[in-house]
């Protein structure tokens, strides 16, 4: 009997041992989506909040920038099959962050209407990886298989104890394996990021599919005015359709980059009206022919540049980008990495579209900014600092003054630059020309 | 007599766990909802595997009442390979209820179904292995 209470007890002990170690890392469960948005004439930045549980709220916060105008806002989240939830926030004078609630309740594919705008987003499910159940269920198992040959030996039936016993082993083998390789099984693909998001996918994103490429064909961009809007129309380069499978890069769906003939730019983000259909606003717009670049990145990954022009009957007043700062540039030999670093008074600079600064690049310009052969967009990245979140809304008004961006300028020439960064929910614009010498001799590269 | 009583029960145990771990998961066509401004639409594809395929739409408006509707189109594309084919007409069988029969889908993957009836359109991602 003492026996018996003895291989009890360790039993005990060595079931709660084993069923100790919990190895979760399955409850990564999405983020927050921000995208900007030019909606109207106002410059916004729209947050959804990371959705804590489904049935829930999503936490919209709105952030307005300086010169936009008071108002109300309608949100409208809506998915197939469910019931609409809509919220009302009534922006303020000051530029900052205004909230506003939906309701969502289910995982999958939603939509959210930020008045005429759609901006599609997924609700994750908390969904447990196979491996995890699988070192669940292989500990589980081990626990109660030990338990049975446990009562097989008390029992005085040692032989038929050891079948049991086999299965404890090849259980907690299970659970071992799982757990240690586990850590390095990559993750699944968030979501609406290689496939279409649908209600099964995002319930069971560890459904397998044949398909190893996930990327998809190039897309052709028409640009056309109606009244004041600049519309966007995208189509599939190769079959023609809409293309409604925009991911948010960078913090927008397409950033777009549209230079009057007078050098003056603007770096929009249009919002989705339609399926394939993108809008922006140019208010008070230059007569005359406009560059446009637009940059997207389609569902299963790669960013695309998109250049095109487009007439704008606009008006003759010209207006150019004011901004200033103190520029500190090493300018090398085409090919080479150049470095121009600006400066801006205080450290209160504030991330705009998760970047410090961005610089457009356009050149060599001969006429018109048009038919320019290089046109490329450079960042500043946030410098990681003690004490600050990884990636800093534009609430943390905490970084610069100095501004540092290297590129390679690929051909000598005199190229159009622009740096912008956020300041006190400004925009600051800052244009410059930079001259890039022709590389020397035959070892310039 | 007990020793044999032992053995069937393993046996069950087993052959209980084997049909678990092996059991062919979710196969079954399930069916696939999606709305337009106005409309509903319900597509149950007959078959969840790359070939010649029918689909089953039910549709209604946004009170479940059948749709209006002479014919439905329905265009079948698949947006990795930017790879469409031809349109698919068919007209009801019974007000809001369509059958669409000899869709040729022969890749598997995910493909992006467009049903439009009228002037509503949406667009149905549906996978096949």
């Amino acid at each position: 009997m003492k026996r018996s209470a003895a291989i009890l007890l360790f039993t005990l002990g060595a079931i709660l041992g084993i069923t100790a170690p919990a190895l979760a890392d399955g409850d990564r469960i999405g983020g927050d989506v921000h995208v900007a948005q030019t909606l109207g004439d106002r410059d916004l930045t729209v947050i959804i909040r990371r959705v804590a549980e489904v049935p829930g709220p999503v936490h919209v916060d709105v952030v307005t920038h300086a010169g936009s105008p008071p108002g109300e806002l309608i949100l409208t989240a809506r998915a197939a099959g469910a019931a609409t939830s809509t919220a009302k926030v009534v922006l303020g004078a000051t530029p900052g962050f205004y909230s506003g609630v939906v309701e969502v309740d289910r995982p999958g594919p939603w939509e959210l209407a930020v008045d005429e705008a759609t901006i599609p987003f997924v609700v994750p499910a908390l969904v447990s990886s196979p491996w995890e159940n699988a070192t669940y269920g292989g500990f589980i198992a081990a626990g109660a298989l030990l338990f049975l040959a446990l009562l097989f030996a008390v029992f005085g039936k040692p032989g038929l104890a050891l079948v049991p016993t086999a299965g404890v082993i090849a259980a907690i083998a299970v659970g071992v394996t799982a757990a240690l390789l586990s850590p390095s099984i990559p993750p699944v693909a968030a979501p609406g990021t290689q496939l279409d998001p649908t209600f099964g996918n995002v319930n069971d994103p560890y459904q397998r599919t044949s398909t190893v490429d996930f990327s998809r064909p190039p897309v052709n961009l028409v640009p056309t005015m109606k009244g004041e809007d600049l519309v966007l129309s995208l189509t599939d380069g190769s079959s023609g359709r809409p293309v409604d499978d925009l991911l948010v890069h960078d913090s927008a769906f397409v950033h777009l980059v549209v230079v009057s003939p007078s050098g003056n730019l603007r770096h929009l983000h249009p919002i989705r009206t339609a399926p394939g259909e993108y809008r922006a606003r140019l208010s008070a717009a230059e007569q005359g022919t406009h560059a446009i670049a637009a940059e997207i990145a389609r569902r299963g990954g790669g960013v695309q540049l998109l250049r095109s022009s487009v007439e704008v009957p606009g008006t003759a007043t010209v207006q150019a980008n004011d901004g200033k700062a103190d520029l500190a540039t090493e300018i090398r030999e085409a090919g080479r990495p150049t470095t121009i670093t600006a400066r801006f008074g205080d450290r209160e600079l504030q991330p705009w579209l998760g970047m410090l600064g961005h610089m457009i690049v356009i050149g060599p310009i001969s006429g018109n900014a048009v038919n320019a052969p290089i046109w490329a967009h450079v960042h500043s990245m946030i410098p990681p600092t003690p004490g600050m979140p990884d990636r800093p809304d534009e609430s943390v008004a905490a970084y610069g003054p100095d501004v540092p961006f290297t590129y390679s300028f690929p051909l000598p020439g005199r190229y159009l630059v622009w740096i912008q960064v956020e300041r006190d929910y400004t925009i600051v614009t800052v244009p410059t020309v930079v001259d890039v010498p022709a590389a020397k001799g035959v070892s310039g590269r | 007599m007990k020793r044999h009583v032992l053995v069937a029960l393993a046996a069950v145990i087993a052959v209980a766990g084997a049909v678990v771990v092996l059991w062919p998961r979710s196969v079954e066509a399930q069916p696939h909802l999606a709305e337009s401004g106005r409309l509903r639409f319900v597509l149950t594809p007959a078959s969840t595997r790359s070939g010649v395929n029918s689909f089953d739409l039910r549709i209604t408006d946004r009170a479940g009442n059948p749709a209006q509707g002479d014919e439905v189109v329905v265009e079948p594309a698949m947006p990795q390979m930017g790879h469409a084919i031809a349109p698919i007409t068919a007209g009801p069988s019974e007000p809001g209820h369509y059958r669409v029969g000899d869709v040729g889908l022969f890749m598997a993957g995910q493909w992006e179904i467009t049903v439009s009836l009228s002037a509503e359109r949406v667009v149905i991602p549906l996978l096949l292995t």
